[in-house]
């Protein structure tokens, strides 16, 4: 369970990730109230760990304490101060479990919780209570709750008695909750921290590759089973409060499907937990059951559109999409267990060089009806190179970006030119269905050619293809700046060489998960929309976006249960324009798709589009 | 049990079909490769019977040298010999041709096959008698165009598709059978077979070319392509002029 | 030249593919006809009507069940007696077995799938299922070749009453090593593919197994057979028995109708035999427009239960 992980780089970034998320608790307030009671408790916490000192000492010796501190008047009041935000806290808690009872705990274990929440009142209130009765006592100065408190008691007997059972209490409840820790999910105290720390500092939409040289005993194709998970996955179970954000935000679990990614997180804990401790103590001989369908079931594991969603919620840096990702690469790289739709997509990648299996000399067609430049060996390297992707090149609803595209780079006088024919699948789709190997061939394949042509510098039109090559190409020797088309167009906007005009009508932006979420592009793709209409956004919007459901090569595999699609459709809907703007093909087509399966009377169209048409001569 | 098969590697074309300048072949630059698809549930069909029966399954093909790379994926199916008939000549061979050199192969392997499993015809030229010549000249049973086949007691039981039902028949080992894509769902090969292929043997030998009796003298594509389809309209509002096409043809009740 | 063409028949009555053969034979000279099995002796009959002057019977009972090699020899003989230089027969899959037995025996070259030949020897063959043209020249004599299925057209010329010769084939035992030992029925729900005067088949743009309950609902108005790409059955949404193309049943209905195929040569070779072809799709450029007859542009999820609703409406 301890395989190996590139975790050691950036330590900066990492530190100032430990800072911001556990620290300052960044992740948690993302949802503003229930973040603000856990930073009550969980600040609360990291002032009053001295008092769990000094509470240790003074129940052995009634008169001693922390030297220096246990002295300080001000930590006396700080103390206060805290405890009873931490009281707070687990009051607003409780109110949000038991009254309004949010969906997000489904199937997580509230007893536990509970329990865990009892425990952290009674150990906050037996400190202030033994406060109160050590300042009835005149043991300690007074500070304001402690002291409100010890007008309880009088200086007496009893009292010295009630000091006593007070501190004892405080110790025992809390070496109780301390050996109760690693059987519950507040195990979390120990690991969150860590796990945030070996987080990925690497793009959010990039994926750790797998080694295919070397000897075949030593090579890992993803996680078969508990053996196979590597010691930052291994991590990752252990971190999971259980909290539910990843779940409320999964669009497959929206849609009624199996996936949720607490639910996969906790049940690859549960297999950790139980063949874990068999696998470390007998070295051979033990043979740990595939995680597939033993803790997961195959739907889990491809109902994931890897949208990233969970990924972005996660207090404790848990990256589910890589669970998922490793899952899919044993399944269908060595056990050859995946969805059968999906199987000629990959035969498709791997002999004809695209998903479509259409032959790559059709893709250049569309280029040579508009006079487009088609760079051939030995060319000169363009300015810029347009990666059209497959899909603009192949399917007719996506080709309009393209042509768009081409048009609005003409009119602005960019010096640009595609590859054609000699563009090959990034190998994104082989990738996210799982098959590292394939996708690695396209890598290195793609990254000769480019490298071959001097190419510096790519636009690309579609999210995927984008996010491969600027993030995943570099690991296979392809360097190169990265631009998406809407990033482009928008710069070519304010510096004055395209000139839209705008007509006021409203306009939904449509935020791709792979550009918004996965690369923070959210501000150029809207300035084009401003530029042409009058935007209105969504609810989710921006890095909250809601996925248009083709993620993780779902775009060649079926949906079992509802659709993305229409959700994402009729969230669409409901903001009222009748045109939805998109930067991305799979969202065109998905979306198109859920709108006319909605009967919704709302235009589908791709930013680049949109400028196009609103600019005169083009 | 020892099976050999035998493949062709094809273009993969696509939609339209493009010619070489000099009309003896069609454009490949930029097109994907494959093994024709009878091919491939033979390949299929011979590693499922020698997963039941024990034995070995050898790959064949007479192609250019690129064509190794179709045995690979065939290795990585499990198979677990190659031979490389190479042609480098840049042109096709004739059936007959084709036919005796996989003869001579198979004579110069020495040991017997059980059985030889060829496609029902290539994709691309659809001669259909490569493997009754083989048969032929091995005086060995062939049945062709199978959809059902299994080993029993040292005989094959083969089934082929007629209209109304199949038809069986019963041949001794060793024999000769060419089958038709549908016998079985070939398999999608693992990683590690993939590796693994890449160390399995491949023998190449380079026969000579006989002068062709059937002499392709050049392709031509044919004139219907490039028809105009009559538009009868868009979306669901062409459905009137569909169903009055319908009607003029006579196939509405 | 003496042409000798092998006819296949059923049931007394001669295969429309065996007379399309027939008026091949025709153009390279005067033909002679073998017809071998069960009910020859019936369908050699009405030849006469194809511009056959004598139809030669071969009669063994050994011949009720198909034996390619015993059939082979059927032709070997029949060239001896009728001194025929060139044999023509169907590109059916009997056929193409025939005379590649008939070629291997006699050690000749033989031309498969042919849409024209001359008597010197040149022939166009059909390659990658009808999608590419090939002209060769065949060295040899006599000349062997079948023609590909719905390249020519059969037809009838006043020729008058066809002699009828019976003869008995010297078959050996190796010529029946391989016999049908078996005919097994099965039975097939609705209307088959391969008969179906109307088929209509969906490809990738159908979308799923689901998407086909909108195909199967207009079929059931045209009493017409379901049929799919390749893609389809790849994707496992429809066994392989309904897969249209090179590598699956080749259909020749009156109307094939292609939803949401883009047109590869795979499928086209598949339903070139159709009468007309209606291609229903979203993409104005896709292939399959460049072989069919009529076309609408279009979500095929809309316009295929737009036409189920005309038919009904208009009954």
């Amino acid at each position: 369970m301890g395989k190996p992980a590139e975790r050691f780089d950036d330590v900066p970034k990492r530190a100032r990730a430990e800072a911001t998320v556990v620290l300052g608790q960044r992740k948690l307030l993302q949802r503003l109230v229930p973040g603000l009671i856990h930073a009550a408790i969980f600040w609360g916490f990291l002032v009053l760990f001295p008092t769990i000192v000094i509470a240790m000492i003074g129940a052995v010796d009634r008169d001693a304490t922390l030297p220096w501190l246990g002295h300080q008047e001000w930590f006396a009041v700080l103390v206060d101060v805290f405890a009873v935000l931490v009281l707070a806290g687990v009051i607003g808690a409780a109110f949000i479990r038991k009254v309004q009872r949010p969906k997000r705990f489904e199937g997580s274990h509230l007893g536990e919780a509970d329990l865990i929440l009892a425990l952290i009142a009674a150990i906050v209130t037996t400190l202030l209570l033994w406060h109160a009765t050590r300042i009835a006592l005149d043991l300690d100065e007074s500070s304001p709750v402690s002291g409100a408190l010890g007008g309880l008691f009088g200086d007496d007997r009893t009292t010295e008695v009630l000091e006593r059972v007070f501190v004892w209490a405080h110790v025992l409840i809390i070496l109780g909750f301390l050996a109760y820790l690693p059987h519950s999910k507040h195990l979390h105290i120990f690991t969150a921290a860590v796990n945030v720390f070996f987080a990925s500092t690497r793009a959010r939409g990039h994926l750790e590759p797998l080694r295919f040289d070397g000897p075949e005993d030593d090579m890992r194709f993803g996680a078969g089973t508990v053996r196979d998970l590597t010691w930052k996955q291994t991590l990752d179970t252990f971190s999971c409060t259980e909290c539910g954000r990843c779940q409320d935000v999964c669009p497959a679990w929206a849609t009624g499907k199996e996936l949720s990614p607490k639910l996969l997180i906790m049940a690859l804990r549960d297999q950790v937990f139980e063949e874990g401790p068999p696998l470390v103590r007998t070295a051979d001989g033990f043979e740990p059951s595939p995680l597939v369908p033993n803790a997961v079931t195959d739907n889990v594991v491809w109902d994931c559109v890897t949208c990233g969603a969970c990924v972005r919620e996660c207090p404790v840096s848990i990256e589910h999409v890589d669970h998922i990702v490793d899952l899919r690469r044993h399944l269908v790289m060595v056990d050859s267990r995946f969805p059968s739709e999906a199987e000629q997509m990959l035969r498709d990648v791997e002999r004809a060089s695209n998903p479509w299996g259409k032959p790559q000399t059709e893709r250049s067609e569309w280029a040579e009806r508009l006079g487009v430049r088609v760079l051939e060996p030995g060319d000169p390297p363009p300015e810029v190179l347009y990666w059209v992707g497959c899909a603009a090149s192949f399917d007719e609803r996506a080709r309009t970006a393209a042509e768009s595209t081409a048009a609005l780079l003409e009119a602005a006088g960019v010096d640009f030119a595609i590859l054609g024919p000699r563009e090959s699948c990034t190998g994104d789709p082989a990738r996210r269905m799982g098959n590292e190997y394939l996708f690695q061939a396209y890598a290195e394949q793609n990254v000769g050619t480019l490298n071959e042509s001097g190419v510096t510098t790519i636009v690309a039109s579609c999210p995927h293809c984008f996010n491969t090559l600027a993030n995943e190409y570099p690991d296979f020797g392809g360097q190169y700046e990265v631009v998406h088309h809407s990033e482009l167009l928008a710069q070519l906007v304010r510096e004055g060489r395209l000139q839209p005009s705008g007509d006021g009508r409203a306009i939904t932006y449509h935020d791709s998960c792979y550009l918004a979420r996965h690369n923070d592009v959210t501000a150029d793709p809207r300035e084009l929309v401003a530029a042409v209409g009058e935007p209105v956004e969504m609810e989710k919007s921006g890095k909250r976006t809601f996925c248009c459901g083709a993620g993780g090569a779902h775009m060649w595999m079926e949906e079992r249960a509802g659709k993305i699609n229409e959700e994402r459709a009729r969230q669409a809907a409901e903001t009222g324009a009748d045109t939805l703007a998109v930067a991305c093909p799979f969202c065109t087509v998905m979306l198109d798709d859920g709108v006319r399966q909605r009967g919704d009377d709302m235009r589908v169209v791709d930013v680049s589009t949109l400028l196009v048409e609103s600019i005169d001569g083009v | 049990m020892r099976i050999l098969v035998c493949v062709k590697r094809v273009p993969l074309t696509g939609g339209r079909m493009v010619l070489t300048a000099d009309e003896q072949a069609i454009e490949t630059r930029h097109l994907g490769f494959t093994i024709s698809p009878h091919e491939e549930c033979g390949v299929e069909e011979a590693v499922r019977i020698v997963e039941q029966h024990g034995g070995e399954v050898v790959v064949l093909t007479l192609g250019p040298p690129e064509a190794e790379e179709q045995l690979r994926d065939m290795l990585a199916v499990g198979a677990d010999r190659a031979v490389l008939l190479t042609n480098d000549s840049g042109e096709e061979w004739d059936p007959q041709a084709t036919a005796s050199a996989i003869v001579a192969a198979i004579e110069a392997d020495g040991e017997d096959f059980d059985l030889i499993v060829f496609g029902n015809e290539s994709a691309d030229s659809g001669g259909f008698q490569v493997g009754i010549r083989v048969a032929h000249a091995l005086e060995r049973p062939i049945v062709t165009g199978l959809k059902g086949l299994s080993i029993e007691d040292g005989k094959a039981r083969c089934e082929q598709e007629v209209t109304g039902g199949r038809d069986v028949y019963l041949v001794p080992l060793p024999a000769v059978v060419s089958v038709l894509e549908g016998i079985n769902l070939p398999r999608y090969p693992s990683v590690p077979a993939k590796l693994r292929a890449r160390q399995k043997p491949v023998d190449k030998t380079t026969p000579e070319r006989p002068e062709p009796k059937l002499e392709m003298l050049r392709l031509v594509v044919p004139p219907g392509q490039g028809k105009q389809a009559e538009v009868l309209g868009h979306g669901a509002e062409a459905a009137p002029a569909v169903v009055e096409m319908m009607r003029e043809i006579g196939v509405t009740r | 030249m003496t042409v000798l063409t092998l006819i296949e028949h059923q049931d007394g009555r001669a295969d429309e593919l065996s007379l399309q053969a027939l008026a091949l034979a025709r153009t390279l000279g005067e033909t002679e006809g073998l017809l071998v099995g069960p009910g020859a002796g019936e369908a050699a009959a009405e030849l006469g009507a194809h511009g056959v002057r004598t139809a030669h019977v071969a009669e063994d009972d050994r011949l009720s069940a198909y034996a390619p090699g015993g059939w082979a020899r059927c032709v070997t003989d029949a060239i001896e007696r009728t001194g025929a230089t060139a044999v023509v027969a169907a590109g059916t899959n009997r056929g193409n077995e025939v005379m590649a037995h008939v070629a291997a025996r006699l050690d000749l070259p033989f031309a498969a799938n042919c849409s024209k030949a001359a008597d010197d020897g040149t022939v166009t063959r059909v390659r990658w299922g009808g999608s590419l043209l090939e002209e060769a020249r065949v060295h040899g004599e006599p000349l062997l070749l079948t023609v590909a299925p719905h390249t020519v057209q059969a037809a009838a010329v006043n020729g008058g009453e066809a002699g009828v010769q019976r003869f008995e084939p010297g078959l050996d035992e190796a010529d029946l090593a391989v016999q049908v030992a078996e005919h097994v029925e099965t039975v097939t729900a609705g209307v088959s593919l391969a008969e179906a005067k109307v088929v209509i088949s969906g490809g990738r743009g159908v979308g799923s197994a689901e998407g086909f309950a909108i195909l199967e609902e207009l079929a059931g108005l045209l009493d017409a057979a379901v049929g799919c790409s390749r893609v389809v059955t790849s994707a496992g949404w429809r066994p392989h028995t309904d897969q249209v193309g090179q590598t699956g049943t080749k259909v020749s209905p009156d109307l094939y109708i292609a939803c949401g195929i883009s047109g590869a040569t795979q499928h086209i070779a598949g339903c070139k035999g159709a009468k007309k072809i209606l291609a229903i799709n979203s993409d104005a450029e896709a292939p399959i427009l460049a072989s069919a007859d009529y076309a609408v542009i279009g979500d095929l999820t809309e316009i295929v239960p737009a036409i189920t609703e005309e038919l009904r409406k208009t009954r």
